[in-house]
């Protein structure tokens, strides 16, 4: 799995932006601690990009800024091309509209149903009738790996993959250019985890979506990344395929990609050979 | 095709009103537009009513307007070729409308051919088709069934009978919980008794303290503006000290602890709930019961009699001022009268409703709180049903307590 085969697929929607997100020296303070200065990283049309990095170090604020959620205290970020600094509230949600975003813990509404938690940005952004919208949310959640059953269930009634799933289909819900999954194997169990990496696979061939996701599981970054992006000194150390990386000369990258557990999850990934 | 571009095909699930459109509107000569972005979604149909093609960008956005075009058009007969090649954008918001109109044709005895879709295109409407919920299925999601009439009045009566139980149940936990810590008195835990006098107790004097004020102000005012008519000023003292002490002291003290403290114990509780944080101590062994709930019951009975003595004397003083300034009746007149005006009992009958006041806001305040489940909404829902049932109970209680009062003849 590499570049080459990513950039055939091309999101299918609107205004092709060749790098959805790029981000120019990001510095990120809170107080007199930096967790980031003068980050940079661009994401590719069409791929499937892995932020790692240990705990702490700062993925999910960059995850944060990237989707309008938080501001870095200096630097630039640029969404599909436009620059996000000087957005008014209508463009900066006519750019939000076009991601999904999966929260680590799902954030689904609880008082809502799974499909009225689909249906919620399908109500909110457009106008269309009623039953055609539960027709598309249905369909998000089949997308998403759940039957209708799960449909009039509250999320506290729903197991944890299914739970990350019903998230899921929320976050697919627009048809987003671009994917963003904040630790989606996270209270999974194995099989869990391993499902819905190749549902995130699965969904990325078919829908042609862009991915950004923060994962601390290196099986998934075997199976799922085309580029995994590792974040330590408060930037972006280095950038690459799985094994470029894990063959990385930097002592840095390679103590954290070539540890006994790195090493057995690349000799059961799927993704190689 | 003017009269076409822009329309909106019904279908989706309202397919029955589908149909063609009638032969003189349909312009001839438009040629399907064709661009990066497209514009909306729409559709227009050939001369002959026989190709149905494709335009715009058929996507979630660009969807929202599309609508109703379809009325009153007679259908074609045979084959309808849908013509995808003026199709600017397709998400499987798209594709699902593009599935539902195949569908909607097909049920109608047309067969569609559809021509002009790219291989990538056809990959994401082959998977829309593989994943679309099948028409005959149904949405699911209807089954909730909302009674009405008597039935809704049968169950809403079970379910107050239903919460009048369980809250008597928890009352009585409550109870034998508190007999435990009667026998063992160390083991009850007082440091947090002692912050919920402190957070419940010391830190409601200034609001109490206003409010007792004013109200205060208002008895003197009030019944002083009736007194003077009959030139017995002197017995706003007894009106004011009476009233206060026996019934608006205790009562305004629990109204605002029931609003301040009890709404709160509801929240955190629920909150916990939430968190499975209640699971957690029960998991450690810790009873809820015991950490949660007593402290706050303790520290109330503690707090409370302690505040409503404060409010009656802030009312009082209340009322002397406003007698100073318009009634001529000076200080030191007003506290020679007060002597006269009440007995002891009238303080004791009035704080020994405290207590009973206090255990009742905190049970009910914890209880909501335990009640919680889900999330968010609920916590909002049982913390605002706390304040209003503790308030509906004291108002209650202290009725109950006028009529024990009268029989016992104080």
């Amino acid at each position: 799995m590499d570049g080459d085969h990513a950039s055939e697929i091309g999101g299918s929607t609107v205004l092709p932006a060749d790098h959805p997100v790029e981000m120019s020296g990001i510095r990120t303070c809170f107080g007199p601690t930096c967790i980031h200065d003068n980050l940079d990283l661009t994401v590719n049309r069409g791929e499937i990009l892995a932020l790692v990095g240990a705990s702490g170090c700062g993925k999910s604020v960059l995850l944060r800024e990237m989707i309008l959620l938080a501001r870095p205290s200096a630097g630039q970020v640029r969404l599909f091309g436009e620059k996000v600094g000087s957005l008014d509230g209508a463009e900066a949600n006519r750019l939000r509209r076009r991601i999904g975003i999966l929260f680590q813990q799902g954030a689904l509404f609880n008082s809502l149903t799974v499909l009225e938690n689909i249906s919620v940005p399908l109500r909110e952004q457009t106008d269309l009738p009623l039953p055609l919208i539960r027709d598309i949310a249905l369909l998000k959640l089949r997308l998403a790996g759940l039957t209708p059953d799960a449909a009039p269930k509250y999320p506290s009634q729903l197991s944890g993959g299914m739970h990350k799933r019903a998230a899921l289909a929320r976050a697919l819900a627009m048809d987003p250019d671009l994917l963003v999954l904040d630790e989606p194997g996270t209270g999974l169990d194995p099989a869990g985890a391993d499902a819905l990496d190749e549902l995130i696979r699965d969904l990325h061939q078919s829908l042609g979506l862009t991915v950004v996701m923060t994962t601390h599981d290196l099986d998934t970054l075997w199976r799922v990344s085309h580029r995994v992006a590792f974040l330590a000194e408060r930037r972006i150390l280095a950038t690459g395929t799985m094994e470029e990386l894990s063959e990385s000369a930097d002592p840095r990258v390679a103590s954290y990609f070539q540890g006994p557990r790195a090493r057995a999850a690349r000799s059961i990934s799927w993704n190689r050979g | 095709m003017a009269g076409t571009a822009g329309s909106r095909p019904a279908f989706g699930s309202f397919a029955r009103r589908v149909t063609p459109m009638p032969p003189e509107q349909r312009v001839p000569g438009a040629a399907p537009e064709k661009g990066p972005s497209g514009g909306p979604a729409r559709f227009e149909w050939s001369e002959d009513g026989l190709t149905l093609r494709l335009l715009g960008s058929w996507t979630t956005a660009a969807l929202s307007t599309l609508d109703g075009l379809w009325g009153g058009r007679e259908r074609p007969v045979g084959t309808v070729t849908i013509d995808a090649t003026g199709l600017a954008g397709l998400d499987t918001a798209g594709a699902l409308l593009l599935h539902r109109l195949r569908e909607d044709l097909e049920g109608q005895g047309i067969s569609p051919r559809l021509v002009g879709l790219d291989e990538r295109r056809a990959d994401l409407l082959e998977l829309v088709v593989a994943r679309a919920q099948p028409r005959s299925a149904g949405l699911p999601g209807g089954g909730i069934h909302r009674p009405r009439g008597l039935e809704r009045v049968g169950r809403v009566t079970l379910d107050w009978a239903g919460e009048g139980m369980a809250m008597l149940s928890f009352g009585g936990a409550v109870s034998l919980a508190s007999l435990r810590a009667l026998a063992s008195p160390l083991r009850v835990r007082w440091r947090q008794v002692l912050q919920v006098v402190e957070q419940d107790g010391v830190r409601a004097l200034l609001v109490l303290g206003m409010l007792s004020f004013l109200l205060g102000v208002v008895i003197a005012y009030q019944s002083g503006v009736q007194l003077r008519v009959y030139g017995g000023n002197l017995y706003v003292v007894d009106l004011v000290t009476i009233t206060v002490l026996r019934e608006l002291g205790p009562m305004m003290t629990a109204i605002v602890v029931a609003g301040r403290s009890g709404s709160a114990y509801a929240a955190q509780i629920g909150t916990m709930q939430v968190t499975e944080e209640v699971d957690a101590l029960r998991s450690i062994g810790v009873a809820p019961l015991d950490l949660l709930v007593l402290p706050k019951v303790i520290g109330l009975i503690i707090a409370l009699p302690l505040l409503t003595i404060f409010a009656d004397v802030v009312s009082v003083v209340g009322a002397m001022v406003m007698s100073a300034l318009m009634l001529d009746l000076s200080p030191g007149v007003f506290v020679r009268r007060i002597p006269e005006a009440v007995t002891i009992s009238s303080l004791m009958t009035g704080l020994a409703k405290a207590p009973v006041f206090a255990v009742t806001i905190a049970v009910v305040g914890c209880y909501q709180g335990f009640q919680v489940r889900g999330g968010a909404d609920s916590v909002g829902r049982h913390t605002t049903t706390s304040v209003v049932q503790a308030i509906v109970l004291v108002l209650v209680i202290d009725a109950a307590f006028s009529v024990i009062y009268s029989w016992m003849g104080i």
